[in-house]
């Protein structure tokens, strides 16, 4: 307990000491006033780690480095109201009197050599040549398969017709009549009853709305006799078969081809005919000039889809140029088809296919 | 006795002078000689200066220029301390005259008495005796008398910073005081 007191005793005096240390001095007498002395003279000693630290900067400095030697009075005063003031990274520079003081040098050449490590990683970007390959303008080809829309719309297109008048030379050149709906008189180029007594327009059953060129002597078109002839054909039409047509295989129509209507054994979906439907259809591919050119458009062919499913006598009915038609041309002559039906039976249709080339 | 004490001095400056030779041909020997001097010239310094952080600077700055005149340095059976507390007194008449532009300045003739004087200068050589053996104490010991009157903190602040009880800091302030006293006593005697 005693030593207890005299260690608090002790502290008491030291804290008046240091309060006022002119008031060492009255300790001097008192029963710690030499110890009250040496504590007052310990209030000189250097900061910790200074010993230590000057010992670095000078060998240091003795190895051919300076550190912190020599500077204005000024400057490190500066730098001890910083340190008192904000102790961040204080060992940064060698500014505190940390036991391990940072060399100038060292922090230079660090901040030098991450430099040069940035600009390398940096480098790199410029100097390596972009992979990124130059984006192509892509291609889009749609095909879409149209009927072929023949003006005679309502009528199968058996096509054909013929007659004649069972005499010895085959029809003459000549236009076919009007196409009509219905035929009322027969087309006849050498009339045996000059005066009849009912006149009625001689018709062929067609399209009423083609448009044929007009002369005034009617005969087959695909003859080429000049001679007037009603053709060898039988039942009052022109041409060399039975029926009241003209030309082809024999009915009231024109062209080639059996029945009414024109123009061969083709039939137009719709009216109870049916579209056929690809079933093989790969797509065409862009011609490189039309590529190079950012060409695009729509390339409309003309197709007969045969009973088989085959397309046939393919024509370009509206071109686009830059060789596309030909590419079009090309895939369409490889597709295949569920063929058109009518009445449950296949049959060959005529159609247009579509065909649109798009870049994007 | 004192022919054994003679004998002892002699001895002193000729190792110390081996010391310098060593120095002035290897700098990086110096460290031997700023260890055998640096609580000289830093109690010649903190007596003549009333601020810590400026008595650092100088007694910085004298050994800064001691180690670059080193080569300079001729032998004249003068210790080596003469010579640094002669720069330490040059450094503060520098500072002196610097802050108090107008004041006159003591002659350096006038300094270099002064500094010879002050080498010799019983507090000087006591408080450098007494910094010298405060770096002996054992380590928590040294560590209070540093937080103690260095920083100045009280106990209880040294207390919760030690993680230990105020009264084992003040018990440890005892036993050090205590023990550079009688420290100080027989190197005095």
């Amino acid at each position: 307990m005693n030593n207890l007191s005299a260690y608090d005793e002790l502290d008491q005096a030291i804290d008046q000491m240091l309060a006022e240390p002119e008031a060492a001095l009255a300790h001097s007498e008192s029963k710690f006033g030499e110890l009250v002395e040496l504590a007052a003279d310990l209030r000189h000693l250097p900061r910790a780690n200074f010993k230590t630290r000057l010992r670095l900067e000078l060998e240091w400095e003795a190895a051919g480095r300076r550190v912190l030697a020599e500077e204005p009075r000024q400057a490190r005063r500066v730098e001890t109201e910083e340190r008192n003031v904000s102790p961040v990274m204080p060992s940064l520079l060698g500014k505190s009197w940390a036991g391990y003081p940072v060399r100038r040098v060292n922090f230079v050449l660090s901040v030098a050599l991450h430099a040069v490590m940035a600009f390398m990683v940096g480098a790199g970007f410029l100097m390596v040549k972009s992979t990124v390959p130059r984006v192509e303008p892509r291609t889009s080809i749609s095909v879409r398969l149209e009927p072929y829309v023949v003006p005679a719309g309502s009528h199968p297109s058996h096509g054909g017709g013929s007659g004649g008048a069972a005499e010895r030379i085959r029809a003459s050149v000549g236009v076919a009549p009007r196409a009509a709906q219905e035929q009322l008189t027969p087309p006849i180029i050498l009339r045996n009853n000059q005066q009849p007594r009912l006149v009625a327009e001689t018709t062929v059953l067609a399209p009423p709305d083609i448009t044929l060129p007009s002369t005034r002597q009617i005969g087959d078109p695909l003859s080429n006799l000049a001679a007037p002839s009603n053709g060898p054909g039988v039942a009052g039409g022109i041409g060399g078969n039975a029926g009241t047509g003209v030309g082809g295989d024999g009915g009231p129509g024109r062209g080639p081809g059996a029945g009414g209507g024109c123009c061969g054994g083709l039939y137009t979906p719709g009216n109870g005919v049916s579209m056929p439907r690809a079933i093989y259809s790969p797509e065409p591919e862009f011609s490189e000039e039309a590529r190079k050119s950012k060409f695009q458009g729509e390339v409309t062919l003309l197709a007969t889809i045969g009973a088989d499913g085959l397309p046939r006598n393919l024509t370009v009915v509206r071109s686009l140029g830059m060789g596309l038609d030909e590419k079009a041309l090309e895939a369409v002559r490889t597709w295949r088809f569920d063929p058109a039906r009518k009445d449950g039976r296949p049959v060959a249709v005529q159609m247009n296919i579509i065909v649109n080339f798009n870049l994007f | 006795m004192n022919a054994v004490a003679n004998l002892a001095n002699l001895t002193s400056l000729n190792d110390e002078r081996l010391l310098i030779e060593a120095a002035q041909s290897d700098p990086g020997r110096f460290a031997e000689l700023y260890e055998n001097n640096f609580n000289r010239v830093y109690a010649f310094v903190a007596r003549r200066v009333n601020d810590r952080e400026e008595a650092q600077d100088v007694t910085a700055e004298v050994f800064h220029q001691a180690l670059k005149n080193l080569g300079r340095f001729q032998w004249r059976g003068v210790p080596f301390a003469a010579w640094l507390l002669r720069i330490a007194a040059n450094a503060l008449a520098d500072r002196w005259q610097r802050a108090a532009r107008g004041v006159e300045v003591p002659a350096e003739e006038g300094l270099e008495d002064r500094a010879e004087a002050a080498a010799g200068d019983m507090e000087v050589e006591r408080r450098a005796m007494l910094f010298q053996l405060v770096e002996r104490l054992p380590e928590d010991q040294r560590l209070v008398v540093v937080r103690r009157f260095v920083d100045q903190k009280s106990v209880r602040e040294i207390a919760r910073e030690l993680g230990r009880s105020e009264g084992a800091v003040k018990q440890l302030q005892f036993r050090a005081l205590e023990t550079l006293r009688g420290q100080v006593r027989n190197r005095h005697e």
